[in-house]
């Protein structure tokens, strides 16, 4: 036990904090957690931009309460305890971002029957041509079509393409849009999927592979069901 | 009521199969035989005091040792030969017994082996034999009188005890062990599929002396980057230290991912949660990610102690410096750092596409280069050298020629479109042990062959180290050349039975062979140590620098003395030691010495941790939650106990010294004649021929 | 030959102090590496409700703002209370941990409040996989902070009783690491669980 007397200071002074870097820090620390909370609550962004601001906006307020609160790269020999917290914010990168890379690699290969997801990989990889037999996937990509969601009604109700064209959906409503093949009663698959999910505000593009006229609908709200029709290129394919 | 008092223990949990009652019959009789026989000997006061609440590292490690090397025979080594067996036995055109189909093993049984052995070897055993070496040997290398916290060492070792116990206690209360594989893969491991206890017993064993692992690996951590002795910078640290450094780091970072892994499993199993189910959204296959995101990384974090410590001894027998220090220790940190970005080649096979495998198998084959680099740094330190072939390098020697192997096999596992032939065949199981026996257990007889005796004050007898390292040549060949290639012919793991047109089964009666061999190497082991115990005199280490070794766990006498250094060494160069003995030796200062109390806090808290683990397999949830109390008690007490050192005056320092030289000098060692003199195995066999007719005749164990 | 014995308590002091404050901060990080691996399942499985509500559906916005701004202010007070300490100041560090200790305890009986009407609405941890992540996620970060408090009060009663030492100085300056800590992985619950439930 000490015989010291208790306030005798138990290190340098530069190691813990003055009052003025708490309060600093407690005020950047509100401010950085107003702002992001404000820009979901009103909507003012949206989508992906939003996404990157609010992780921005949490990124900064941790390194404030670091350095503010907990006095990283203070003190006697800081180098350490810096280079631990950098690695293991890094390891946390690999873990996190990691795991969502491999599991939705993973999730979306999984989806499907197996002749539908050779086809699918066959298209992700523009290989047109197996051993002599053609798989079906197109070499090139030709025009590009849009069918716009906008309060749970689809524009153009009728789409008329090529193969090998694009197809995109752009969801403007703001719950999450999911487009089944086929109609509501009789769903179907087109390309190896049977239904595209689009998020508020986000697009997502079809490879038009097979021929012929295919329905599709918004599963949530079955009202019409709209159609696209593809038909030959004329003498490529 | 009886199921809030007891939980889901039965009578049926008891033993009443014959392995389960084989099992408890051994471990009850070994229990009860050491009771007897402290309490004959009125050893508990001593036990208590001197071995198990101590604190010292060098005491904990060789505690390490003694149970690493009881598993490795009693359990591991035990399944590894009731596998091969079942599988010569296996023949579709073989009779079945006990309740097997062929061979002698059911497919339940076969499949609780091959999960007990991995487990086992991996951490109880690995992990132990590592633990010990560091332990005992990186505090005398940099200086130290202890670790950084004595009482997280002894609370790891009492963890590491605990999960002991519990991966061995469905022999007593259970019967049955995960049937699962090492990793217990979800969903199978989850309750629907495993809704025996085996995979509790699973989950708590790793849990708790994973969590005995993390805090050991705090305190190495905090001890090598904070208690050097002065002017020893990183980089003249010796390649051991380093490489107990970069390992230490990777399992602080990745063991914890383990512990979150196991919650989550067990909270599917406890908690009816559904993070792996197949049902209402769980995704078994994130459990494969996790694990291996942890699994990948720990057979580095086993290996890399065994680099450093081969660095230490090529130099040492090739009467050189390390060739190029930097080399091999960037070598060492390159490992480390790849080794956390490659676990995806686990499972290459489970479907996540091309860019992806591409990706994770660049990486892995990107592990080559710095081990190469290590392999060629040795090679540079050999060349020129004047090399001795004392057991110590002819165990690195076995391990090139074994973990090269391993090695390049392991490249030609990392590229994906080849791997989907080779996963989970025994071509794999091959690769991984031609790594694990090569590198890390090679490893760890080579560590504990170079510093027994800075440990026991004598060292091994060379003549019977020699057979039986020849003898784990020889077997390990036998065992596992024939594996890689019925492996690539398609056998795959974990199979009990197959079919007899295969034409496997010579293979797999090879590989028993190899075995068995390999069993005559440990056998010889043992022999080799109770040898040297006989002619100890003769083979008393009177310098404590039996090698002319070079770093500064030489410096201080063998054994080493409780506080290690009398005076902690000024260090100015790499290889401080040698520096020493050109420059002189310092001269002896004696100051004050502040040494950890001993404690049985580490052994009560892991007491009351094993009683969590135990209650939550069994669902007696007040036996969870009490001890869970017991455990946050303990925890208490220890943080608030101020005394917790004492202090040895320089005084006192200068008359232990003074009196260990007189007492060496009194020693009658008799003269070492060289390891070609030491005794040979007939010549033990007599002795022990007649040391048993001697103890029946007179009925003393011992002459007095 | 006292001055140098006291300096040589001193330093020996200030050498353990350095070597505890740096382990647990390395244990920090093992935490803060756990917490990833519930944060990469959340973000695995979030999506997965099986047709039942999803976050937006479930969160209120206010009260997970609430949380926040109390566990930051906790997380200051408990600044300002270190500050008390490293002065030797016995009363002060008493009222403004009281203080911080009070504000937890706050932050604890809303999240409970939210879980138990979850539980009340039926959506238990065994519900779905998201449900599962999601309680995981925030109960994990509550039994630290249960932990937390239960430190904090152990070490007030003990401080309460025997006064100000350098050795609960110390303590006191790792439980205030803990709580820093707490509230960063509270920032990125609050943004990932709460704030992205709404993207």
């Amino acid at each position: 036990m000490s015989k010291l007397p208790d306030n005798t200071p138990t290190q340098p002074k530069a190691e813990h904090g003055t009052l003025a870097s708490y309060v600093i820090g407690f005020i950047l620390s509100l401010v950085f957690t107003a702002i992001p909370y404000y820009l979901v609550v009103t909507k003012t962004v949206t989508g992906n931009a939003l996404l990157a601001t609010i992780l921005t906006f949490a990124v900064l307020q941790m390194a404030v309460q670091i350095f503010f609160f907990l006095h990283l790269g203070r003190g006697p020999k800081p180098l350490y305890n810096v280079a631990f917290f950098v690695s293991t914010v890094g390891i946390i990168l690999v873990v996190v971002l990691g795991s969502i890379f491999i599991m939705d690699h993973l999730n979306y290969n999984i989806m499907m029957a197996p002749k539908a997801t050779t086809t699918k990989l066959a298209q992700d990889e523009g290989i047109a041509q197996v051993g002599g037999e053609k798989t079906g996937a197109c070499a090139d990509i030709g025009t590009n079509h849009q069918v716009i969601v906008q309060n749970g009604q689809m524009k153009p109700l009728r789409v008329e393409a090529h193969l090998c064209d694009s197809l995109t959906f752009i969801n403007q409503d703001a719950a999450t849009l999911t487009i089944m093949f086929g109609s509501y009663a009789k769903p179907e698959n087109y390309g190896g999927e049977i239904g595209v999910s689009v998020r508020s505000g986000r697009t997502k593009t079809i490879t038009l592979n097979q021929l012929g006229t295919h329905a599709f609908h918004d599963h949530l709200h079955p009202g019409a069901t709209s159609y696209f029709t593809v038909t030959k290129n004329n003498g490529v394919y | 009521m009886k199921e809030f008092l007891i939980g889901k223990l039965s009578m049926e949990a008891l033993p009443h199969e014959w392995f389960t009652i084989g099992g408890s019959a051994f471990f009850g009789s070994l229990v009860i035989f050491l009771i007897i026989l402290l309490t004959v000997t009125k050893r508990w006061g001593w036990l208590w005091k001197e071995w198990l609440t101590s604190v010292d590292p060098k005491k904990i490690g060789i505690m390490y040792f003694i149970v690493a090397g009881f598993m490795l025979i009693a359990r591991g080594g035990l399944e590894a030969l009731m596998m091969w067996l079942q599988q010569a036995l296996g023949s579709s055109d073989m009779p079945g017994f006990l309740g097997a189909t062929h061979g002698y093993l059911s497919a339940e049984h076969f499949q609780q082996i091959f999960t007990a052995h991995g487990n086992i070897m991996v951490f109880f055993v690995a992990m132990g034999f590592i633990f010990g070496l560091i332990n005992y040997i990186v505090p005398l290398q940099i200086g130290a009188r202890d670790l950084a916290s004595p009482f997280l060492n002894t609370l790891g070792f009492w963890l590491f005890v605990a999960g002991v116990v519990m991966v061995n206690m469905f022999f007593f209360v259970g019967g049955e062990y995960a049937a699962t594989g090492w990793l217990a893969v979800a969903p199978l491991s989850g309750a629907e599929f495993s809704p025996g206890t085996g995979m509790d017993y699973l989950i708590w064993s790793l849990q708790i002396s994973g969590i005995g692992t993390t805090l050991g690996a705090i305190n190495f951590i905090m001890t090598i980057l904070r208690m050097r002795a002065p002017g020893m910078t990183l980089w003249k640290m010796p390649a051991f230290t380093w490489s107990s450094l970069c390992s230490m780091i990777m399992a602080v970072t990745v063991f914890p991912l383990l512990t979150a892994t196991l919650f989550l499993i067990f909270f599917d199993r406890y908690f009816d949660t559904h993070f792996f189910t197949t049902t209402l959204g769980g995704n078994a296959m994130m459990y494969t990610n996790l694990i291996w995101m942890w699994g990948h990384p720990e057979v580095y974090i086993l290996v890399l102690p065994a680099y450093g410590l081969f660095t230490e001894i090529v130099s040492t027998f090739s009467r050189k410096r390390i060739a190029n220090y930097t080399s091999n220790i960037i070598g060492m940190i390159g490992v480390s750092l790849f080794a956390l970005s490659v676990w995806l080649h686990h499972f290459f096979t489970m479907g996540a596409g091309a860019d992806i495998n591409a990706f994770f198998g660049v990486m892995t084959m990107f592990i080559a280069i710095p081990t190469t680099v290590l392999v060629f740094t040795w090679i540079a330190t050999m060349r020129g050298g004047r090399i001795r072939f004392t057991t110590p390098m002819l165990w690195f020697l076995g391990f090139i020629a074994v973990f090269t192997f391993g090695g390049v096999t392991g490249v030609m596992l990392a590229i994906p479109p080849a791997d989907f032939q080779f996963h989970n065949s025994l071509f794999l199981v091959a690769h991984f042990h031609s790594n694990v026996i090569g590198g890390v257990l090679f490893g760890v007889f080579a560590g504990i062959s170079y510093w027994f005796p800075k440990m026991a004050g004598f060292r091994l007898n060379e003549r019977i180290g020699r057979y039986a390292f020849w003898c784990w040549m020889i077997g390990f060949s036998l065992s596992f050349i024939p594996m890689y290639i019925v492996g690539l012919m398609g056998a795959t793991r974990r199979l009990d039975t197959y079919d007899a047109a295969s034409g496997w089964q010579p293979f797999y009666v090879l590989m028993l062979i190899g075995g068995i061999v390999i069993a005559v190497g440990v056998a010889l082991q043992l022999v080799q140590i109770i040898a040297s115990v006989i002619q100890k005199r003769r083979l008393h280490d009177a310098t404590g620098d039996p090698w002319e070794g070079r770093s500064l766990e030489w410096s201080v006498s063998s054994p080493a003395p409780s506080y290690n250094f009398a005076t902690i060494p000024k260090v100015t160069t790499r290889d401080a030691y040698w520096e020493m003995k050109q420059q002189g030796m310092p001269a002896r200062t004696y100051e004050d010495i502040r040494m950890p109390k001993n404690t049985a806090s580490g052994i009560y808290i892991s007491f009351f941790a094993f009683l969590v683990g135990f209650g939550l397999v069994w669902h007696i949830n007040w036996l969870a939650i009490v001890s869970l109390i017991g455990v946050i008690g303990c925890v208490i007490v220890r943080t608030f106990n101020d005394d917790t050192e004492y202090t040895i005056t320089a005084a006192e320092v200068e008359k232990m010294e003074e009196a260990r030289v007189a007492k060496a000098k009194a020693l009658h060692a008799e003269k070492d004649t060289g390891p070609d003199e030491d005794m040979g195995l007939i010549e033990f066999v007599k002795i022990a021929i007649t040391w048993a007719l001697n103890v029946i005749r007179t009925r003393q164990w011992r002459n007095r | 030959m006292a001055e140098s014995v006291v300096t040589g308590e001193l330093n020996h002091e200030a050498e353990v102090n350095d070597r505890v404050m740096f382990g647990f901060w390395v244990y920090l990080m093992t935490d803060l590496l756990m917490f990833a691996v519930l944060f990469a399942v959340y973000a695995v499985l979030h999506g997965n409700t099986v047709g039942g509500p999803t976050g937006s559906e479930l969160f209120s916005q206010p009260q997970a703002l609430a949380e926040t701004l109390i566990l930051l202010t906790s997380s200051f007070t408990c600044g300002i209370g270190m500050i008390a300490a490293r002065r030797g100041n016995k009363n002060q560090v008493l009222a403004w941990f009281t203080l911080t200790f009070l504000l937890g305890v706050a932050f604890l009986s809303l999240e409970l409040l939210e879980f138990g009407e979850l539980i009340h609405e039926g959506y238990t941890l065994s519900s779905n996989a998201f449900l599962s992540s999601f309680s995981v996620l925030v109960g994990t970060h509550g039994l630290h902070i249960i932990s937390g408090l239960f430190w904090m009060f152990v070490t007030l009663l003990y401080i309460l009783v025997r006064g100000l030492n350098r050795q609960l100085v110390r303590k006191l300056a790792l439980l205030s690491l803990f709580w820093h800590f707490l509230d960063i992985v509270w920032i990125f619950i609050f943004t990932i669980v709460y704030l992205m439930a709404y993207v």
